[in-house]
This record gives structure tokens, C-alpha cells and sequence, in this order.
């Protein structure tokens, strides 16, 4: 039955003769689905209008016009419907044009090695509750040596281990991320007008100092005249070396792995005292003795010790009442033995091979 | 240090001191082992000391700090007592050298050194002299860790002198230099002048040669704190000056005076004319008190104090104790050992490190947060990896004419210059990071990367000595191009501006840096930190229709669209406009001549209800309007 137009309003008819071009207009199933909203939705659409019509119309005409408004809204979904059928196989079919295409990929970076390593440090510490702490390349010799226990005549001050700046002779480039513990230190030790240290006001303090360092060695591939260190610190009551020896067991698992493996030598640093060395198990032989780890089986990984007194003392804080260890790992030296770089010039390089290669990305 | 396996175990005859045994033991004592060797058919050990330990700078001082730790016997030492009446005055001057022993021998018709001694001394690579006085000198240094000299007595003028040379004195050293002196250096001088460095190095015009008829003995003790900055000023670092320069045992002076007299007795024929010593041993050291409840808590546990008593004493310490603390003066070798901290070290040295227990601190404080700044840098370097861009680490320091380019006129490179610089290529603190970024660029080009793109987060130095934490990124070369679907294009500044928009560096420039490179710097501190909220707080958001409306403008070449974008905004209504852009530029065919075409968008929304088109279409024609205000045209 051919549906009687005649009955229904001008702007429903209107609708109708635009309805075709407006279809084929529809480029995406966005504008398909907006247009379906319009003709054939639940509220505001034509057909809901028209539904509204019959039921205000008069009863001898509700018949035929019922039957008109059914043959629309039929029309009307039956070609949304074959419209949003031919837009979704267009949108399926470009991959099933060639899938082996080499498609657009989003560029990729990376982060430094050298970053990686030390982030990795900052993570494996942070679950014991060490913050980070930073300090500045341009030190003075008092953070540098004097707050260290490093007595005036000792060779690394010199003029050939560490730069010093011409115009402010006062002033060098440190060689340790040491001095960050001195200035944290003297932070922490000075007492408030209510005569309360921050140190004592919080119980305890715990961080690592993550920076780089400058020596005055010649370029070569074990040696650079910039290099990082990651220093850790620990202050409260009653700390020992089973402290000290317990959090760096923890911390190299952590980094390494659960089946790293450490030993504590004896050693010395004039800021620490008792002093020593870590060494890992080498990872390149794994303790069997090669050209890496010198035939011992052991590669030496950082210094630590207990927080010598007087490098408390110059921080204002009482070596009788507090306790703390120290330790400090060159970041390089690691960097190279992890990933068995055979030249250390590498990482200063930059080239965009080597950090793709070993940079990579968290 | 080289140490001979065979004479380390000489000094310990009882202990059955084994190659693996030294292997494992030396290290754990302190005393890493750098590399095996055989030489001379001898295994030498290469054994790291650390600076505060002269005293095991020798095969017995090494087999002395075994011994502790083993509890085994040392070899006696070879005894000769020898005397007699001063036979030229010595003066000590200076209490920089307290004791000074010495003897004068004469020498016989021939003179050979043992071969067993030629062995010893080629496998710790020196060449034997054939001169007994040289090589007894030698053996011991290295036998027993005491430095000694022998003048030829024939060549000495006059008194011997121990003082402090006089500015414009000069001395001919062994070496064949001749030496400056300086009132801090420390000689031996006679009537001539200064004859040699005081437990550095001899002087060329009294030196034992084929011809030395007579010798004179020099075996004495020279303070730390003068020989090592001498060593350090002339440059001289010998075994003596390495030895002497970190504290030498005094009594030794007199007992190595007599087993080299000995030694020249039985390898030269030598008569003793006389032995004497000038001055006396410094006094010892003062006692150290450790408190038991100090030892415990260094050691993680309780340390049976017979134990420490026991341990201290084997290294040489005159030890007493009572119920709560272990006294110990330590020996005349020992100048390292001043605190209660220093005995503590020593007695778990002694028991082996691996004894200690192992356990985390439970520490009473509350986390800190991590700093603003650190969490900047790691945020940023992370979205700054995803976006495709490499984190580079270069030097602090570079030349100062790749710095002038990028330092601002009052920053001279003279104020953040090194004094002692490596080279003139890494003198001077970089007030930019962009010289090290654009080399490090230019680098990764020559090796045929088509595509550049590098950040690196450092502090640059742009005030002076001040450093600024800093981030610069460098892009350049051709991007895309890789694949069916993304043209091969230049790298452009606008490319650039937008990662730097994105990251919120504000209106940082976007710097040429030649060779098709790209550069933008800030200091980290201008951005803003990650927030510390793990999650933001809530802000509403819309969730009416936006509409979109295009508006194609015809505007003179060389009209920022800024101009145009700020006199349309300034009479659109906010927040109702959420976007205003610029989706196309159009340049050339069909424009007339100067003139171009740009297609703006805008995006309206409003926060609680849909818009109507008639107040869309009135805000559109009023943007039109201000647009036209400032030159533009509706395209046809
Ligand atoms: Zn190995």
C-alpha cells in the first residue's frame, strides 16, 4: 500500500525529500548517528513528532495516517540502517587492506643510561623512606672536604684532582656528592629558637643524593673528568654496621635482583669510620674469576661506613646520641660492569644508537 | 703495592700462609689485590692501601696485620746492636724531624749484592745498582717498610743540618733536577748547602757511587705533615716520600740503621766506624678509650671484650680493660688510630667484616616527600622520552667560544671560568645547555641520523657561578617519511613550539641553531611541579553539545594571527568559547598578490545548556567584525 503523504505536515514532508541527499552526506557513523537521532529518535525527532500527531488526530483519518507514519518511519530506519552497514565495513576495511603495510608509529625516545641507573637506586630506596636531597656542582671546600673530616693537606684538594674557578678561588667543582650530606647535615642539626633540631624533631633522617661529580682525570675509556655519584644517607639511635649491612643487601637485591649476592670489606674514607667497601658477586662469571672482576669472582660496587664523629660534630649534631651510615656509588662504574660497555666515552657521547640501545624507557 | 708471595710468607713461618689463603684473607683485612703476577719466577701480589695505612707498606708490615688476624707468629727480627762516639755533629733544627740515626762505615775492596737480593728487587721491578749501599737501602724499604739514605761521607762538608731550606736555595736531586727550594721544604743540608730532601730523594753531590770509599747512614723520621706536601710541590713521589708522607715508625729509624750497616758489612766488606742516633723517638700516642656499649653498638652485637682485648693487643696496642670499656695506646706504626671509633673498626677488621650481623634499622621517622624539583625533572624526562626525544649527559664545562653564542652579554665567561682546566675546550661552566645539545646533534647527524632529537637536564650557569637547573631540547633534520602514510618534512620551529607548549615552558623562545637544528631552554624551576596529589581534584566539566564553526579570513602576508586571535577573543564570550584556532593557512594560486587565507575555528560550549545556533551565528559575525577591525576580510 502506497503510503498517503497528502496527510501528513509540511515539515515532515520537507524532511522527507531533504532525507535522501542528507544520507548520502553522512561521511561517518558520527554524522549518521546524529542524523538518525533527528529522524527516527525517542525525543524531538520527526517521527516522534509525527506519533505525537496521530494521537491528537481526528478519529476517521488516525487509520490512514497511522499507516502513512509507519511507512515513513520504516523507510526512514531501513535506509539508516543500510547506511551505518556500508559506513562500518569502510571503517573495518582498511586494515584488512594490507596488514603487513609498515603502519605509523609514534616516535621513540629514551631516557640516559646513567638516569636509568640512578632512578632504579631512588626506587629501590624509597620503600625503606629515603627522600632525595640535591645540592650544587660549584661547591665550597668547607662542604666538600672541611665538614668531611678531609684534612687541609690531603692530595685530593689539590690543583691536579680537583677544579678550582679562577676568579673565585674560594669556590670548586665538587668532587663527591658528598658535600650534600654536610649541607643537609647542618640543616638538620641546627637548633630552632626552641632550641629543637630538625633532626630531632623528626627521629631520624634517610636520603639519597643522586648528582653528578667532577675530577680532574683525562678522557680516556675508564676515566672522565665528569661522572655521577649516588650518595645514601641514614641518621637515628643506635645505628651499627648490621645497618648498614642489612639496607645495602636490600637495596642491591632490589637493583639486581633477588639473587644478588654482596661482601663487606674493610676500607677506608675519612668521613666514615668504621669504613668499607661493597663488592657483588661479578656478574660477568658469576664468582668463577675473569679479566672484569680481576680473577677475585668480586666487583667493588661503593664505599660506605658509619658517619664519622666529627663529620656529625661539625653539623652540630651529637655523635654520643646520634648514629648513621653513609655510602656512595659511582653510577658510571656500575653502568659499565651491568651492562659491559667496553668504554666509558660512551655515555657522554650521546649517540642516539647507544641510548636507543640501552636508554630505553620505565 | 707489590708484594712477593714467597718473602710475605718468610715473615710468617708458622702460619702456612697459602697463595688462596692470601688471596682471600688480604682483602677481607683491607687490602684488595689488584693482580697476580710471576716475575722473576716470584708471584707477586699487587696490593691496594688505602692512604691512612703506611705502616703495611711493606712485606712485614703487611705479614704484621696478617698475623693479628691469624694470631700467628712473626719472624723475629734480625738483631745487631752497634755503637760508638758521634763522628760528625748532626743538628736537628726543626722538630719536623725528631730522631735521626746514623752511621759511618768504611767500605772494602769489593762489593756484590746477594742474588737472592737481585731476585727480590727485580721481582718488585727495580734493577739492582750493584752498589750494596743502594740496594740494602732498597731491600729494606720494601722488606720493612723504612726509607733510608746513604750519603758518600768523603763528599759531606762540615755539619749535618736537619732545617728548612732558605728562599733561592737550590738543590740538584738525584734525578738530575735542579730544584727550587722553598722555606716549607725540608733538607738535609751540610757547609755546601742543602745535600738532599728530607725523606724524599738524595742530592746528586753527595751520592754513593762505584768510587765511595766511606758512606754515611741516614735512617731517621720525618713528620707526615712537611714530606708530603713536598713530595706534592716538587712533584717528587718516591717510595720514600710515600712512606714518610703518611707517618713512618720512629723506633724503626735505629733498628733499620743497624741491619743496613749489617747488610753493608756482610755484602761490602764495611768496617763499622761508628753508630749513633741525634734525638730521641716522639713520644707515643695517647690512650683511646672505647666504652664496651660504643663497641657493641658499631658491631650489632654484643663482642666478648676478652676478645677485643686480644685483638688490639696482637696489632700491637698496649691494652688494658675494665668492666665497661677497653683501653688500648696504640703502637708507634699506628698513626691512624686516635678515636674509640678507630678501635671499634679494628677489632671487627680483625674478627672479619663477614661476622657482622646483617638487619634493617627501624627508624622512627616519618617518609618525606620527594622535592618538588626532583619531581620535575623526573616527570618531564619521562614525557620527554615518550615524546621521541633522547636524555643526554654531556660535560658542565665547554670552550668559551661555543658559550659566547648562547651567554647574555653581562654573564662573561671569565666568572665562571676553571682555573685549572683539562683544555681550553672544557674551561668554562656553560651558561647554556644548548652548545653541548647542538654538538652532541651535530654528532648523531654525521653519523646518519636523519633525525635529531635530544633534551638533556643539567644546570647551565646563565648568572655567573649561580647553576640553574635547566632543561633544553634540540630537534632537527627531516621528520616522517618512514611509512606509506606520513610525508618527509623538515623539522620546523612550530614543531618545536608545540612540545614546548605542551610541557608548559611558556613563552621560551624557539632558537635557530644553524644546521637545521631547533633549540628551546628553560630553568626547571619556572615550570610548574607534578602535582602532589597522587589524583587532582575534581573540576566540573560540560556535558552539553559544543559546536564547531570555521571562519576563512583573507589577511595581509606578515599579519600575526595573534593580532587577530586577541581582537576576536576580546569580543567573544568566555567561557562559552572554549577553542580559537587556526586549521589551514593558504598561500599562493587564486590569492591576490600579499595577501593570504586563514581558516579560523572556533569551538563554543556553555556549562548547562545547548547552545542555539542563532547565538552562535551573532557571535561569529561580531568575531567577523573585529577581525575586519584589524584588516581582515570574509574570503569570497
Ligand atoms: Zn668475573
Amino acid at each position: 500500500m502506497e503510503p498517503q503523504l497528502e496527510l501528513l505536515p509540511p515539515e515532515i514532508l520537507e524532511a522527507q525529500s531533504a532525507f535522501a541527499e542528507r544520507l548520502s552526506a553522512c561521511a561517518d557513523l558520527d554524522a549518521l548517528l546524529r542524523m538518525k537521532g533527528a529522524y527516527v529518535g525517542r525525543e524531538g525527532s520527526h517521527a516522534a513528532r509525527l506519533m505525537e500527531l496521530l494521537k491528537t488526530a481526528p478519529k476517521e483519518q488516525k487509520r490512514d495516517l497511522g499507516a502513512a507514519i509507519n511507512a515513513l518511519k520504516n523507510a526512514w530506519e531501513e535506509a539508516l540502517k543500510t547506511r551505518q552497514a556500508e559506513l562500518e565495513a569502510t571503517k573495518k576495511a582498511i586494515p584488512a587492506e594490507d596488514a603487513t603495510l609498515p603502519p605509523p608509529r609514534p616516535p621513540e625516545g629514551a631516557l640516559h643510561p646513567l638516569q636509568r641507573l640512578m632512578d632504579r637506586l631512588v626506587e629501590a630506596f624509597r620503600p625503606l623512606g629515603y627522600h632525595v636531597e640535591e645540592g650544587p656542582e660549584v661547591e665550597t671546600e668547607e662542604h666538600n672536604f672541611d665538614g668531611l673530616n678531609i684534612p687541609a693537606d690531603h692530595p685530593a684538594r689539590g690543583s691536579s684532582d680537583t677544579f678550582y674557578f679562577s676568579a673565585r678561588p674560594d669556590l670548586l667543582l665538587r668532587t663527591h656528592t658528598s658535600p650534600v650530606q654536610v649541607r643537609v647535615l647542618k640543616r638538620y642539626g641546627t637548633k630552632n629558637a626552641a632550641g629543637v633540631s630538625l633532626l630531632e624533631e623528626k627521629g631520624g633522617l634517610r636520603f639519597l643524593a643522586p648528582g653528578r661529580v667532577y675530577r680532574k682525570d683525562e678522557i680516556d675509556p675508564t676515566h672522565s673528568p665528569m661522572f655521577h655519584q649516588v650518595e645514601g644517607m641514614l641518621v637515628a639511635k643506635g645505628i651499627g654496621m648490621q645497618h648498614l649491612k642489612g639496607t645495602l643487601a636490600y637495596a642491591m637485591k632490589a637493583l639486581f635482583g633477588p639473587g644478588a649476592d654482596v661482601r663487606f670489606r674493610p676500607s677506608y674514607f675519612p668521613f666514615v669510620e668504621p669504613g668499607c667497601e661493597m663488592d657483588v658477586r661479578c656478574p660477568l662469571c658469576g664468582g668463577s674469576g675473569c679479566r672484569v672482576c680481576k680473577g677475585s669472582g668480586w666487583v667493588e660496587i661503593l664505599g660506605a661506613g658509619l658517619i664519622h664523629p666529627k663529620v656529625l660534630e661539625h653539623a652540630g649534631i651529637d655523635p654520643t646520641v646520634w648514629s648513621g651510615f653513609a655510602f656512595g656509588m659511582g653510577v658510571e662504574r656500575t653502568a659499565m660492569m651491568v651492562s659491559q660497555s667496553p668504554d666509558l666515552r660512551l655515555f657522554f657521547e650521546n649517540d642516539q644508537r647507544f641510548l636507543a640501545q640501552m636508554g630505553g624507557l620505565d | 703495592m707489590q708484594i712477593i708471595l714467597s718473602q710475605l710468607q718468610r715473615e710468617l713461618p708458622t702460619a702456612g700462609l697459602t697463595q688462596a689463603q692470601a688471596l682471600e684473607r688480604l682483602p677481607m683485612l683491607g687490602f684488595p689485590i689488584d693482580g697476580v703476577a710471576t716475575v722473576e719466577g716470584e708471584t707477586v701480589l699487587d696490593v691496594d692501601v688505602t692512604a691512612n695505612r703506611p705502616d703495611v707498606m711493606s712485606h712485614r708490615g703487611l705479614a704484621r696485620d696478617l698475623a693479628a688476624t691469624l694470631g700467628a707468629e712473626l719472624a723475629a727480627l734480625p738483631t745487631t746492636t752497634l755503637g760508638g762516639a758521634p763522628q760528625r755533629e748532626i743538628r736537628l733544627e726543626t722538630p719536623a724531624c725528631p730522631t735521626y740515626s746514623t752511621a759511618v762505615l768504611t767500605l772494602g775492596a769489593t762489593q756484590a749484592t746477594p742474588a737472592d737480593v737481585q731476585t727480590f728487587l727485580r721481582a718488585l721491578g727495580m734493577t739492582p745498582k750493584g752498589l750494596a749501599a743502594v740496594d740494602a737501602s732498597n731491600e729494606l724499604l720494601h722488606r720493612y717498610g723504612h726509607p733510608t739514605h746513604a750519603f758518600d761521607a768523603d763528599k759531606l762538608q762540615g755539619a749535618i743540618r736537619v732545617r728548612f731550606a732558605q728562599a733561592g736555595e737550590t738543590l740538584v736531586t738525584l734525578d738530575g733536577v735542579d730544584r727550587k727550594l722553598t722555606p716549607e721544604d725540608l733538607i738535609i743540608a751540610d757547609d755546601s748547602g742543602p745535600i738532599a730532601f728530607a725523606g724524599v730523594m738524595g742530592g746528586e753531590s753527595t751520592k754513593v757511587t762505584e768510587t765511595t770509599r766511606t758512606v754515611l747512614l741516614e735512617s731517621a723520621w720525618f713528620d707526615p705533615k712537611v714530606v708530603r706536601p713536598m713530595a706534592r710541590r716538587h712533584n717528587l713521589h718516591t717510595d720514600g716520600s710515600h712512606r714518610f708522607g703518611r707517618g713512618a715508625d720512629p723506633v724503626m729509624a735505629a733498628v733499620v740503621r743497624d741491619l743496613l750497616a749489617q747488610r753493608l758489612i756482610e755484602w761490602a766488606g764495611a768496617t763499622v766506624l761508628s753508630a749513633w742516633t741525634v734525638g730521641a723517638v716522639p713520644a707515643r700516642a695517647a690512650a683511646i678509650t672505647l666504652p664496651l656499649t660504643q663497641l657493641n653498638r658499631i658491631a650489632g652485637e654484643t663482642v666478648d671484650a676478652a676478645e677485643a682485648e686480644t685483638l688490639l693487643a696482637r696489632l700491637g696496642c698496649e691494652v688494658s680493660r675494665s668492666a665497661t670499656t677497653v683501653t688500648a695506646v696504640p703502637p708507634t706504626w699506628r698513626h691512624d688510630l686516635t678515636l674509640p671509633e678507630d678501635l671499634a673498626e679494628e677489632v671487627l677488621r680483625l674478627r672479619g667484616y663477614d661476622r657482622i650481623g646483617s638487619s634493617l634499622p627501624a627508624v622512627d621517622a616519618d617518609p618525606e616527600p620527594l622535592s618538588p624539583s626532583y619531581r620535575t625533572a623526573a616527570s618531564l624526562s619521562r614525557r620527554l622520552a615518550h615524546l621521541g626525544f633522547f636524555q643526554t649527559v654531556t660535560y658542565g664545562f665547554i670552550g668559551p667560544d661555543e658559550d659566547a653564542a648562547f651567554a647574555a652579554a653581562g654573564n662573561p665567561a671569565e666568572g665562571r671560568a676553571l682555573g685549572n682546566p683539562l683544555g681550553l675546550e672544557y674551561s668554562v661552566m656553560r651558561a647554556s645547555l644548548l652548545p653541548s645539545l647542538k654538538a652532541t646533534a651535530l654528532h648523531n647527524r654525521r653519523q646518519g641520523q636523519k633525525e635529531v632529537r635530544l633534551f638533556e637536564i643539567a644546570p647551565a650557569y646563565p648568572a655567573g657561578l649561580e647553576g640553574k637547573p635547566s632543561v633544553a631540547l634540540v630537534w632537527g633534520g627531516l621528520r616522517g617519511g618512514e611509512d606509506h602514510l606520513t610525508a618527509s618534512r623538515a623539522v620546523l620551529a612550530a614543531d618545536l613550539r608545540g612540545v614546548a607548549q605542551s610541557l608548559g615552558f611558556g613563552s621560551a623562545p624557539i632558537q635557530d641553531l644553524g644546521d637545521g637544528l631547533l633549540g628551546v631552554e628553560v630553568a626547571l624551576d619556572t615550570l610548574a611541579a607534578p602535582p602532589e596529589r597522587i589524583i587532582p581534584r575534581f573540576q566540573g566539566f560540560s556535558r552539553f553539545p559544543a559546536v564547531e564553526r570555521d571562519l576563512s579570513l583573507v589577511v595581509d602576508l606578515g599579519k600575526p594571527f595573534g593580532d587577530l586571535a586577541a581582537a576576536m577573543g576580546g569580543v567573544l564570550p568566555q567561557p562559552e568559547l572554549q577553542h580559537l584556532g587556526v586549521v589551514d593557512v593558504y598561500r599562493g594560486k587564486g590569492m591576490a598578490p600579499g595577501k593570504q587565507a586563514l581558516l579560523v575555528r572556533f569551538r563554543f560550549q556553555h556549562a548547562s545548556r545547548t547552545l542555539t545556533s542563532e547565538e552562535v551565528e551573532g557571535w561569529v559575525q561580531s568575531a567577523l567584525k573585529a577581525a575586519e577591525g584589524v584588516g581582515a576580510t570574509l574570503r569570497a
